[in-house]
């Protein structure tokens, strides 16, 4: 009779636990990242008899928790991805939304800008029309001033992003190593600590929304977490810890570190994935080439207009100065530099010149420059030295002092350019219209050839020195410096330039032999002349970017479409990966999460055994009962 | 498959999120009036917009640059068309001079009349457009171009004109100079002219002569020299060589031809032995220089009436040429004109061209847009509906 009494106290008790468990499953159908419990019953060991065995009740053997670790893995791989593209797209969304306005944007303000050049064309003498296009280049030269001041606001607020992430990363890092402590002395006792698994599981997630995650399993129960590609940050009870460094060329750009024993090793390059991955491709692909694009606008704009300006005579006949000013090219060396080296970087072609950063490294007894956008080596032509610069990419680098092996230096030809755009002409009269040379055709001659144009090709060696030029045929002539007496010779075609002292001059029609052209500085009376406005008007719109196929315009729609296409990317993405992560987390969530119907019916069925062993308990009693009564 | 009645209730939440999400979009474009906001919402069209935008204030700044070239080219036709009248009266004025029934006080009141004709010339010459800039002097639209000493007038202005830009394409002068316009005319019949020696004693009268073969022509200068009332030489006197000799009818008031490398000349009346005549290319004359020889011509008292009759129809082959050089500059700035209205035309019918291709490209699309704002909707009522329906399902209500 005993053993009845203690198989169903056995299972009043087993049924109680499980009645727990699955009330904690109800209380807990809410809560994110709780796995649901099981209480595994099972049957106690038998008595033996003489008739055989009879069993002992039942026991709760032990509470589990549901858990699959791919689909866990899956959650957190595309929580990972989607967090990248969505930090990347959120970083591009501002750049994008920036650069696309279409009343106030960099295209229109350009255009208007040439509006103004065209209207001081067609009114040179006008102070209003002088007045507006300084106006306009003032506008102009503002709002890529505010683009790049953005782009700055931008980049700091993503820089102290890094920090706090790093931050975040490393408490999650030392909390996990905690649970991993407590989770492998917890489970010494061959239960496992469904609670601390849970937790420890969720600060794993956590941590896979800032950088990419995973995980391997130990056989005392901790987990080891490597982050990025491959960096261990958990290992048993221990955590590395991340820190952010400045950047070894420009200190403004962080870069992340690992501590360890021996000092801080950058594993930025390591650092993929998440959010922390996110900034940094933000970073890469679109704050940086944003602001190098800009630069390199803003040093097209100064170079075609101030050349045009030196090459033209202003309304007082002077001749012309520089309309904008623009920042000079970057050079910042490597904190880690040993030697004294200094770099003197001037940029020399437009053509040449490229959105990229560079570096500059002294190894093995000669610099190499590396592109750093492609990572390709860059050749260059030039020893180096002042005498002899080094040539390449649009710009020429001039090294002083002693290099120590490996030193290196971070070149930027256009980042620094637009935050020091301006426009520095005050006086309406000082736009230089007119050309600085003036052309005519001598009052005797008999041929057809007449002037189309006369100009200034390089205002510096201009010399302002008067030139004659005899035809001696139709197309043989001598070009007399009448200052220096020199000649030249040369053979003219109708309507290709002659060039002469950095100037030349335009002739349509066929001369006849004695016809003399004269080329001199122009009077200070020609100020209804706006053949300079048209040169500058002409040399804006041509193709003078990229090796001659992209005009200045076209680099302003060509950086709103690059722009808008990763935008668009990132957005894409990070909306692909979203609905991965969704699929994932309601897959994982399906095999491990509570369904309330199930533990409705879970609930039921142990209060119907609950009530049944209780009957039992009251049947033996009855049995007792009566057996008393027939004894007694 | 058991489903978690968390991630349950969170699809569904996430699911209402991205509808309301898609209506505000929608929403957006609606209210905006445009379907592009950003580049990233479509990079090409966007690209496209901005270039479309780009050559649209393009065209609107060529199209006020036509207006400017325009008006500098009627000012400029109109002043053309005035001189060609003053000129016209100046070739009426001449005619009267050449008439042999003149006295010398006549063809002195004609001079008078003439000296007011070359002011109102120079008038023209000097005139200015709307901001004071003067139509004549090139590009030194500030100086004066034509300055009246007594009876010649200098040219101060320059020898080159500004040009606008009517497209990416074209640009044209919207002005000539008062040197080519006024100054620098085809001496002669264009080729030659022609000149009697001021000592000569004959009747004879030279005329401008023509060119009958140019392939022959050796623009040098030849004296026609009269030995005797009939026998001439010909003598190219820049080589110093003699070209050709012949006889002339002796007749009174007879009218001879002289031919040679060439051209050919008319001589009217009678020379007389040790009479001789020049032949000379053409260089320029001013018409002011035209108009003011021919003052001084007719207040002359000292010329023969044959001197008179040969420099008078110099001056009026010279005001013929002079009219014919206006008609040129009327022509070419008339062409000018057209082709200012042409490229207006142009500009305007691409403007547009371009406002309706950037309004396809990003106005919003109101009838699609309303439709799929009221599909959305439908949709998130759904959502909500059976979400609300299927939460109410549950195993508790019936225990």
């Amino acid at each position: 009779m005993a053993d009845l009494l203690s198989t169903s106290v056995s299972g009043l008790l087993a049924f109680q636990q499980a009645l727990d468990v699955t009330s904690n499953n109800i209380s807990n159908a809410s809560t994110p990242g709780y796995s649901v419990e099981t209480a595994n019953l099972a049957e106690q060991p038998g008595q033996y008899s003489g008739s055989g065995y009879i069993g002992g009740g039942v026991d709760v053997q032990s509470v589990t928790r549901a858990y699959n670790a791919q689909l866990t893995q899956q959650v957190r791989t595309s929580q990972s991805s989607y967090s990248s593209y969505n930090t990347l797209s959120t970083q591009a969304q501002q750049i994008d939304k920036m650069l696309s306005d279409q009343s106030t944007g960099l295209s229109a303000s350009l255009q208007s800008f040439v509006n103004a050049l065209q209207s001081v064309s067609t009114s040179p003498t006008s102070t209003s029309a002088r007045q507006a296009l300084l106006s306009q280049g003032q506008a102009l030269a503002q709002q890529l001033n505010s683009y790049d001041t953005q782009i700055a606001q931008y980049g700091s607020q993503l820089e102290s992003q890094i920090s706090s992430d790093v931050s975040q990363i490393n408490t999650l890092a030392t909390n996990i190593a905690g649970l991993n402590k407590q989770i492998a002395s917890a489970s010494a006792g061959g239960q496992t600590p469904n609670q601390l698994l849970d937790q420890r599981g969720k600060l794993i997630d956590q941590l896979s929304k800032y950088i990419t995650v995973q995980t391997v399993s130990q056989s005392n129960g901790s987990t080891d977490v490597y982050i990025g590609n491959g960096q261990a940050l958990v290992s048993g009870g221990l955590a590395q810890q991340l820190t952010t460094i400045p950047g070894s060329y420009d200190p403004t750009q962080l870069d992340v570190g690992l501590k360890n024993a021996s000092g801080v090793t950058d594993v930025t390059h390591q650092m993929t994935g998440g959010e922390l991955g996110g900034l940094l491709s933000a970073r890469s692909q679109v704050l940086n080439p944003t602001r190098n694009a800009l630069g390199r606008i803003s040093v097209a704009l100064s170079t075609i207009v101030n050349r045009q300006q030196q090459s033209g005579m202003t309304l007082n006949g002077t001749a012309g100065q520089p309309m904008f000013t623009v920042g000079t090219v970057q050079v910042l060396p490597d904190t880690g530099n040993s030697g004294g080296a200094t770099v003197s970087a001037t940029r020399t072609s437009l053509g040449q010149l490229t959105t990229d950063n560079y570096k500059l490294q002294y190894t093995g007894g000669a610099w190499q420059l590396t592109d750093l956008t492609t990572g390709q080596q860059v050749s260059t032509t030039g020893s180096g030295t002042a005498a002899s610069p080094l040539q390449a990419a649009g710009m020429s680098l001039a090294m002083s002092g002693t290099p120590a092996n490996n030193d290196s230096f971070f070149i930027s030809p256009t980042a620094g350019a637009t935050a020091g755009f301006g426009m520095q002409l005050t006086d309406p009269s000082q736009v230089a219209a007119a050309s600085l040379v003036q052309a005519t055709a001598a009052t005797g001659n008999t041929g057809t050839a007449v002037v189309s144009s006369a100009s200034v090709t390089n205002p510096t060696g201009y010399q302002g020195n008067t030139y004659q030029v005899a035809f001696s045929g139709p197309t043989a002539y001598t070009v007399t410096n009448t200052t220096t007496g020199t000649t030249t010779t040369g053979t003219y075609t109708s309507g290709t330039p002659l060039t002469f002292g950095n100037q030349q001059l335009t002739l349509t029609g066929t001369p006849a032999a004695g016809d003399t052209f004269t080329v001199k500085k122009n009077n200070a009376a020609n100020i209804g002349d706006n053949s300079n406005m048209l040169a500058m008007i002409n040399g804006l719109s041509a193709k003078s970017l990229d090796g001659g196929t992209t005009s200045t315009s076209g680099a302003a729609t060509n950086l709103i479409s690059q722009v808008g296409v990763l935008t668009q990317q990132a957005q894409n993405n990070a909306a692909a990966q979203k609905a991965v992560n969704q699929e994932a987390t309601t897959a994982r969530s399906n095999a491990t999460g509570v369904n309330l119907d199930q533990q409705a019916a879970d609930m039921l069925r142990y209060q119907q055994a609950y009530q049944a062993m209780a009957q039992v308990i009251s049947m033996s009693n009855k049995m007792f009962t009566s057996l008393i009564q027939a004894v007694g | 498959m058991t489903i978690s009645t968390l991630s349950f209730q969170m699809n569904a939440v996430d699911q209402m999120d991205a509808l309301q999400q898609a209506m505000s979009k929608t929403q957006t474009e609606l209210s905006t009036g445009k379907q592009i906001q950003t580049a990233a919402d479509n990079p090409v069209g966007m690209t496209q917009v901005v270039q479309l935008n780009t050559q649209l204030s393009a065209s609107q700044q060529y199209v006020a640059n036509g207006n400017l070239a325009g008006t500098n080219l009627k000012l400029e036709a109109q002043a053309l068309t005035d001189a060609t009248n003053v000129l016209q009266s100046v070739r009426d004025t001449a005619i009267q001079g050449n008439n042999a029934t003149m006295n010398t006080s006549d063809r002195q009141n004609l001079a008078t009349q003439l000296q007011q004709q070359l002011q109102q010339l120079v008038g023209i010459g000097n005139r200015q457009d709307g901001q004071g800039n003067y139509v004549f002097s090139g590009n030194a639209v500030g100086t004066q171009p034509f300055a009246q000493n007594g009876n010649s007038v200098a040219y101060a202005g320059a020898n080159q004109v500004s040009r606008i830009q009517l497209s990416a394409e074209q640009q044209i002068s919207t002005g000539d100079t008062g040197s080519s316009v006024f100054m620098n005319i085809p001496a002669g019949n264009g080729v030659f002219t022609t000149a009697a020696s001021s000592g000569n004693t004959g009747s004879a009268s030279i005329g401008a002569g023509t060119v009958t073969d140019p392939s022959q022509w050796v623009p040098d200068t030849y004296t026609i020299s009269f030995s005797s009332p009939t026998q001439y030489t010909v003598t190219d006197t820049t080589t110093g060589t003699p070209v050709t000799t012949g006889t002339i009818s002796s007749t009174a008031g007879a009218s001879n031809t002289i031919a040679f490398n060439g051209v050919q000349v008319t001589l009217s009346g009678n020379p007389n032995a040790g009479d001789s005549f020049t032949v000379a290319p053409a260089g320029t004359a001013s018409v002011f220089s035209t108009v003011s020889g021919l003052i001084s011509t007719l207040n002359s008292t000292t010329l023969s009436s044959a001197q008179i009759a040969t420099r008078v129809n110099q001056g009026i082959q010279q005001i013929d040429q002079a009219l014919n050089q206006f008609s040129n500059v009327q022509a070419s700035v008339g062409a000018r004109i057209d082709a200012v209205s042409a490229a207006q035309g142009t500009a305007q019918s691409q403007q547009t061209d371009y406002q309706s291709a950037v309004s396809q490209l990003s106005n919003t699309d109101y009838a699609q847009a309303t439709t799929k704002l009221s599909t959305e909707e439908l949709a998130l009522q759904a959502a909500q509906k059976s979400y609300a329906s299927m939460m109410s399902l549950t195993l508790f209500k019936y225990i």
